[in-house]
């Protein structure tokens, strides 16, 4: 099965070839018997990368160390569920997962669009073939997971023990499905190039397919953040670290597409920023794959070996060139005669949104490549860390949150004096009220009280579009508070799911602004009946009291853990646990440095977060006791996006099309003709 | 300087010497260097200047840990000192440099003379943060240049559709252009105004 796998993988480099080769000629000489051999080889791509993926998964389960790739990331003490995930836990195995997402996604793109756009659809066919055999060839030649072995290993070395951990296991097929999901509108805005249909017809398409790769990279984001935080034991979620910031980057840009595509879809207007935008977030995808994969800036969460990097530069370099000859010679199929009302309206307010949203992805990119940068022309690789990024994304952190506000209740094309002051009246007052109420509570920070106000106005703005929602719904149909309120959602999906997703955003900022307030206590050091009082942001008293060591083994580690009983104001909080584990393979050989798990107790206004960092001598530990203000919101902020996300995306544009035309066509079908509609 | 153009004879064996190199080119790819990532690695190296006569410390242990947060461990986990040298028990770079940094301490640094001796040494790879001066100041000036010009960019812009609008409005008054007019009761254009405003479609 293994060798089969091997095989599959050099079919389908010939498959991905074939698919560009005859989609393209029969695009070029119209030849449908060629498209359609075309749209076949995308569909045969995607069986043989499956059939490839597979003998990797059974190599992996068969313990099979004679390929390189099972023996350098698996043992055979290692879960099973963690056998599985070995798939992506290495360079090698990590591409060809990438690969086979991004077949299934051509194969899907082209069979969902079998009967549609069908002058654009083989230049679309013919571009994710190239793709796919880019990264079908760079798994081949690059990082091959099927490379084998000299001589056969008793045992694997094991997997990472930071790896060895649920979040792992989910946030990096998120994030890949996220990623490579960006390919798919950028190959609909080739065909659209190529083909000069730049008119709304293929933003339908890539629509769906942005929301998808959006859902996506939040999902595997957020994971990512939930991840660091109980993994890497330093008591935060997100250090700016290269790879974060490449995994943020064609989220911002993607974000700001599906706000400036309603602009598209709603006026006519910007047709060349919104292809750029397409474009540019696939890019940022493959520039975040090169940074992750190529070792040319130093991170944590970077691939250990990296001979792939040339080929991703090579590619992202021959894209650049290429898309921006496409773009530069389709400027005037692009143009439009743009007409704006007022500048007071829902149009100006989402360009300001991609302004911010576009600002903070190259400031992004810019604090992470700038260390290449100085190297180059002082000779010295500065650092740029955290607090680069916070004095700098903070700012425009806080004007997209008065955004998220602000432009959904501006009115396209005018905003009259009259319905900005109804709209705003109540959001402001209760803003104002907000940062009232915390200076008169005595909180001092200047960025946690703008972001507190900020929230509060951003929220009430939401409510109220809730409230008059359903209020109009209760009114015109009778119906129930909860009938209404679920049919307002349901029957206006993009708006309300939209809505939501921006509540998840409040949330999320809201909980950011906690970790100004955190409280850490540095290597705090306990014997057996010892107990140590640490006062909490919100001015409780905690005690640790420890119950002493243990030591067991368990099915791949040694387990040394500190139990602590935990105590807020004298009222018992229960018991935490926190641990170093020490890997060993099938063979009793120690893998891998020692970990530590931390212990965390996660509560709506605060985790207390354990770090145990070692032992003094045989009885005393030395820990790290962290109060993290409102860290929980930061997770329900990420499920509240998804789940808007989810009502956004939910199919139901076409029912709702249809049934709406058929109730308005009897009585207007003439002022609907007259229109022009 | 004048450049004769190129030959064909030229071009062609220009293309040909070009041909070792492409067929280099995958080797060269595979010689790429492997990934610098070393988180044990020995990235220390000793500053410990002569502690100052009748030297008593000027920090707390509050303020040494938030001096700390502004210095970078020098392995590449992208921490500072401080998280490093209280997270990766791996790492035996931040807990020298946190030494050295105690020792300065005591020996009667201050703050900014501290981190001048782990300039010196180090260079400014060790600051968290690019310093605010010479070439450095572009990393922190340029994201607000971008964005102000971007900003003027989008007001120019919406200047433009604006003029287009009172442009438009004003051939439609004086009968240039006449616009398409939908058939209906004053009730049926409403709706289908409400309609094509719809936010939600």
């Amino acid at each position: 099965m293994t060798l089969v796998g091997e095989l599959s993988l050099w079919v389908a480099i010939l498959m991905a070839a074939w698919t560009t080769t005859v989609s393209w000629a029969g695009a070029y000489q119209r030849r449908p018997d060629l498209v359609f051999s075309g749209e076949r080889a995308m569909y045969a791509t995607f069986a043989f990368t499956l059939v490839a993926s597979l003998g990797l998964w059974y190599a992996l389960f068969t313990h099979d160390f004679s390929l390189r790739f099972v023996s350098s990331y698996t043992s055979r003490n290692l879960p099973s569920v963690y056998t599985f995930t070995a798939f992506w836990a290495g360079q090698a195995g990590s591409m060809l997962f990438w690969t086979l997402i991004l077949a299934m996604y051509g194969a899907l793109a082209v069979f969902l669009n079998r009967k549609n756009l069908r002058e654009m659809m083989p230049w679309v066919t013919g571009t994710l073939g190239l793709v796919t055999l880019f990264f079908l060839l760079t798994t081949a030649f690059g990082a091959n997971p099927f490379e084998r072995l000299d001589w056969v290993p008793v045992d694997g070395r094991g997997m990472n023990p930071q790896l060895q951990n649920p979040g792992m296991a989910i946030h990096p097929p998120m994030l890949y499905l996220g990623y490579v999901a960006t390919a798919i509108p950028f190959a609909f805005a080739i065909g659209a190039l190529v083909t000069r249909q730049l008119d709304g017809e293929w933003l339908g398409a890539v629509r769906r397919w942005s929301l998808l790769s959006w859902f996506f990279l939040t999902i595997g984001i957020a994971l990512g953040m939930w991840w660091a935080y109980v993994e890497l034991g330093w008591s935060g979620y997100w250090a700016w670290d290269p790879v974060e910031n490449s995994s943020a980057l064609p989220w911002f840009t993607g974000t700001a597409f599906l706000h400036s595509i309603m602009i598209q879809e709603k006026r006519g207007m910007l047709k060349k920023w919104n292809v750029t935008l397409v474009v540019l977030t696939f890019l940022l995808s493959i520039l975040g794959t090169f940074i992750t994969r190529s070792g040319v800036i130093e991170s944590v969460h970077a691939f250990a070996q990296s001979n792939v990097g040339a080929w991703f530069l090579g590619f992202l370099i021959a894209a650049t060139i290429l898309t921006t000859i496409l773009v530069s010679t389709r400027l005037k199929d692009m143009e439009a005669k743009a007409e704006l009302e007022s500048m007071v309206s829902r149009e100006a307010a989402f360009l300001y949104n991609n302004l911010v949203l576009v600002g903070i992805a190259f400031t992004t990119l810019w604090g992470t490549l700038f260390p290449i940068l100085s190297e180059w022309v002082q000779g010295e690789k500065i650092t740029v860390g955290i607090p680069f990024f916070n004095s700098v994304n903070t700012p425009l952190g806080l004007l997209l949150l008065a955004l998220t506000g602000i432009g959904p209740l501006i009115a396209w094309r005018r905003a009259s004096t009259a319905n900005l002051k109804r709209q705003f009246a109540t959001p402001v007052a209760v803003g104002v009220a907000s940062v009232v109420v915390l200076l008169a509570l005595g909180m001092r920070h200047f960025y946690a009280i703008v972001f507190y106000g900020l929230a509060a106005f951003v929220a009430t703005t939401i409510t109220q579009e809730f409230v008059k929602g359903i209020g109009a719904r209760r009114r015109m149909y009778s119906e129930g508070l909860f009938a209404a309120s679920t049919r307002l959602v349901i029957r206006n999906r993009r708006r309300y799911g939209g809505y939501i997703v921006h509540f998840g955003v409040v949330v999320m900022f809201a909980a950011f602004a906690g970790m100004f307030f955190k409280k850490d206590y540095a290597e705090v050091e306990l014997k057996q009946g010892e107990t140590y009082a640490a006062t909490d942001p919100w001015g409780d008293t905690w005690t640790f009291t420890s119950q002493g060591m243990s030591r067991y083994k368990t099915l791949n580690r040694e387990v040394t853990a500190i139990t602590l009983e935990t105590a807020r104001n004298g009222k018992p909080m229960g018991y935490m646990v926190a641990e170093k584990r020490q890997h060993f393979d099938a063979t009793g050989a120690t893998t891998f440095e020692p970990s530590t798990e931390v212990a965390i107790n996660e509560m709506a206004k605060q985790d207390v977060y354990v770090f145990f960092s070692g032992l003094l001598d045989a009885e005393t530990a030395v820990l790290h006791i962290h109060f993290n203000p409102l860290v929980v919101w930061v997770w329900m902020g990420g499920f509240i996006m998804a789940f808007g996300g989810i009502i956004v995306m939910w199919p139901q544009a076409q029912a709702r099309e249809r049934g709406y035309v058929a109730e308005l066509a009897p009585q207007h079908e003439g002022a609907l003709a007259g229109a022009g509609a | 300087m004048i450049h004769a153009p190129l030959s064909r004879r030229a071009l062609l064996a220009r293309a040909a010497a070009a041909v070792p190199l492409l067929m280099a080119a995958p080797a060269l790819l595979r010689a790429q260097p492997s990934s610098t990532v070393n988180m044990a690695g020995d990235f220390y190296i000793p500053v410990r200047p002569r502690p100052k006569p009748d030297a008593s410390p000027l920090l707390d242990e509050e303020q040494v840990n938030t001096l700390e947060r502004t210095l970078a461990c020098p392995c590449p986990c992208t921490l500072d000192i401080y998280t490093c040298r209280t997270t990766d028990v791996t790492c035996t770079n931040s807990p020298a440099i946190h030494r050295d940094v105690v020792l300065m301490v005591n020996g009667g640094y201050a703050a900014d003379e501290i981190v001048a001796e782990l300039t010196n040494v180090y260079g400014e790879r060790i600051l968290m943060a690019p310093t605010k001066s010479g070439f450095n100041l572009v990393a922190w000036f340029l994201p607000f240049v971008a964005i102000g010009t971007g900003g003027l960019a989008i007001a120019t812009l919406l200047r433009t559709w604006r003029r287009n609008a009172i442009e438009a409005a004003a051939m439609r008054a004086d009968g240039t252009v006449r616009p398409i007019r939908a058939h209906g009761t004053d009730e049926e254009l409403a709706r289908l105004d409400a309609a094509l405003r719809d936010d939600s479609r």
